[in-house]
């Protein structure tokens, strides 16, 4: 099925972890080291960040995942990793990264963020080139689809601040609104390079967005322009959805609003609220969701029958009949070998939720 | 009231009382004996008799700055989580997880019934003691910042996983009181990060400290406590140790709009920088703190540890804290 099919897609969620516990798996960490100390180059680095990205891939085509990323390999992390491929923005010091215990370099702006360059398009291209030379079950051959991942202007603006210019005028982009929209205007071109490089499904992360709904008209507000590039792409000839991803907070309050925004699908994380799954299964969705059921920051691994029989009370409630698998968040939290007994489990829920659907025949 | 709780536990603090917040940097001779014993190169007893050393290097250090509580500066200890879990029944040894860039760590997984094991940190505690006459403060993390660091496959959820821990880390204090501590300090660097989860910390903290004879205190930093304020005063302490310079003094303007209530270590030099603060800007937090907090609730001490500074940076850092201090008493 593609990747916009009715039925249940198994899906990354984006990130991987990128370092493991054997020698192979410890290859990035290493040259990076390497690098720091002045006994390897940038080019390494770049082969390094290759090889490991083939390696996660290569994990989730094992897993039996339908829709894949690069995991995120490349990144440092996901704020200034596109941040700082931007025009007028500066790379400053650590902040934590919501509640998970990892850290994020603030961007500082000091004009508008242009995009000069792509941001990720090459990241996307090269995974779909190694997508391309790895085995891939006969069954699912042409039909395995790479899904680039994109933090959304919102989030990142929400964790950018601007520069006091030094001649005293006053600052270009004090204001959130302000910071968001021009991110939006940078991202919004991304998306189209990515539509026009072949992506069918970008994902678009904002869990800044249900931590601080106080600020709900400048993120939707901020949407727009990337509703706009897709909607552009498509009078293009090209074929792609926006699939909008938040987590890290519980989204139950604001489930109504979410789903009625103009993208796609809609990614919600389940772990926060265990109501949630309850609340769809009555109030339905009016498009596909990303079910989030698979905890993406605990090494405990989920009943597949448990997760299976939720899937089977909440896919009628779902528009279309189309919903994707996936962990609540990146699995980058996790460590290496937890991440992928995570993929295999989506697997193992869809046999189960297969043995659901022949009990009840 | 705390002044009164210290009094009434025969300690005798001078206005403005200095200390810090607990790591220091390792030496480098300890920093490559720690990696040599890791492969195996060393054995644990040639590995504790470097970190007798450097601890006693530490006291020493503190002492002649003029600091007046001391601590014996972790130079036994690696991650704050970490140590308690490879030492604690019930918790195993993770894979590796990111912490930022191209830093890892073994993040620990609760597999079973965390117990605890018998003293974990009061033979360090007496050993930094019998150093000085000055009180020694005990290093402890809090069971809400275990559980936030750990994964967790035992217990049924965090509410559940926080107290558990709690039961433990009380034992701990309560083993390091019957061996005469008097200040104990209960790391919660976790606490801001969920809000909706600080009244889990409150409960923790309550279930680790109640009834227990000894001054007690937190320390939180590089947390969004605009959220959890004035909530986390409910906290089972009597001294909330923040870090105040990082974010130039951003805090206090939360304190204008409900005053703090309990003793506070206000952080009047920032760790993660390794600019050195200029006498009179130190000064000059502190003036800034007594605008909104009386005299005698103030300690003066870094934002956090200093571990990730030079040897010379931290008790370069640590002068400034003491002579702002003096200046004040003076």
């Amino acid at each position: 099925m593609s990747v916009a099919s009715p039925g249940l897609h198994l899906s990354s969620t984006g990130s991987y972890p990128r370092v493991g516990d054997t020698h192979e798996l410890q290859l990035l960490r290493r040259t990076i080291s390497g690098l720091d100390r002045g006994e390897r180059t940038t080019a390494d680095v770049l082969d390094a960040e290759n090889e490991i990205t083939r390696l996660a891939i290569s994990d989730q085509v094992k897993a039996g995942l339908d829709v894949i990323t690069d995991g995120q390999i490349r990144w440092y992390d996901p704020i200034s990793h596109l941040a700082g491929k931007l025009d007028n923005v500066k790379i400053r010091g650590l902040l934590r990264f919501f509640d998970t215990n990892t850290y994020f370099r603030q961007p500082v702006l000091t004009g508008k963020p242009v995009r000069g360059v792509p941001l990720i398009t090459s990241e996307y291209a090269f995974a779909c080139n190694a997508l391309g030379h790895l085995p891939t079950p006969a069954d699912k051959a042409g039909k395995l689809s790479i899904k680039p991942v994109l933090t959304g202007p919102y989030t990142l603006a929400k964790f950018s601040h601007a520069e006091h210019p030094e001649n005293g005028e006053p600052e270009s982009f004090a204001s959130l609104e302000s910071r968001a929209m021009a991110y939006a205007e940078a991202l919004a071109l991304e998306i189209e390079s990515l539509a026009q490089t072949g992506a069918e499904l970008i994902q678009l992360d904002e869990p800044a967005a249900i931590k601080f709904p106080e600020d709900w008209p400048i993120f939707e507000q901020s949407l727009a322009p990337l509703v706009e590039a897709r909607e552009k792409a498509i009078r293009g000839g090209r074929k792609v959805e926006l699939a909008l991803y938040v987590y890290f907070h519980d989204c139950t309050p604001l489930y109504e609003k979410l789903v009625g925004l103009p993208v796609d699908i809609v990614g919600l994380d389940f772990t926060y609220d265990p109501k949630l799954a309850d609340f769809i299964a009555s109030a339905g969705s009016p498009k596909p969701l990303g079910l989030g059921l698979i905890d993406a920051r605990n090494t405990r691994l989920e009943d597949p029958e448990v997760i299976a029989w939720q899937i089977a009370r909440l896919m009628p409630k779902i528009e279309g009949g189309r919903a994707y698998l996936g962990s609540s968040a990146g699995l980058e939290y996790l460590p290496r070998d937890r991440a992928f007994a995570k993929l295999e489990l989506l697997g193992k829920v869809r046999e189960a939720l297969n043995g659901l659907k022949g009990a009840a025949r | 009231m705390s002044r009164e709780k210290l009094k009434s536990l025969g300690l005798k603090l001078p206005l403005f009382p200095t200390t810090s917040v607990g790591s220091f940097p390792k030496p480098d001779y300890l920093a490559k004996a720690r990696s040599e014993f890791t492969k195996g190169k060393i054995t644990a007893e040639q590995l504790v008799e470097l970190e007798r050393k450097a601890t006693k290097f530490w006291i020493e250090t503190q002492e002649k700055l003029g600091v007046d509580v001391l601590v014996d500066g972790e130079m036994y200890r690696g991650d704050m989580v970490a140590f308690f879990a490879e030492r604690l029944p019930g918790f195993t040894e993770g894979g590796l997880v990111r912490s930022y860039g191209n830093r890892y760590y073994h993040k620990p997984i609760i597999t079973g019934e965390v117990e605890w094991p018998g003293p974990v940190t009061v033979e360090w505690w007496k050993y930094a003691q019998s150093l000085t006459k000055k009180p020694v403060k005990g290093m402890l993390t809090g069971a809400y910042t275990i559980m936030d660091w750990s994964f967790n496959e035992h217990y049924p959820d965090r509410h559940a996983t926080a107290l558990a821990l709690a039961a433990v880390v009380r034992k701990e204090v309560e083993a390091l009181i019957a061996e005469g501590c008097k200040i104990i300090q209960i790391d919660e660097p976790a606490l801001s990060v969920r809000p909706e989860e600080l009244p889990i910390a409150i409960e923790a903290m309550e279930a680790t400290t109640k009834g227990l004879g000894a001054y007690f205190i937190t320390h939180a930093c590089y947390g969004a406590f605009e959220h959890i304020y004035p909530g986390m005063l409910d906290l089972a302490v009597d001294n909330f140790d923040l870090e105040m310079s990082n974010n130039d003094l951003a805090l206090l303007e939360i304190f204008r709009r409900k005053p703090f209530t309990k003793d506070i270590s206000f952080g009047v030099v920032d760790v993660h920088s390794h600019a050195m603060e200029k006498a009179a800007a130190v000064r000059e937090r502190v003036e800034q703190a007594l605008t909104l907090l009386p005299k005698d609730r103030v300690w003066v001490d870094p934002d956090c540890g200093l571990k990730t500074r030079t040897v010379e940076e931290a008790i370069e850092k640590l002068r400034l804290c003491v002579a702002a201090a003096k200046t004040f008493r003076n």
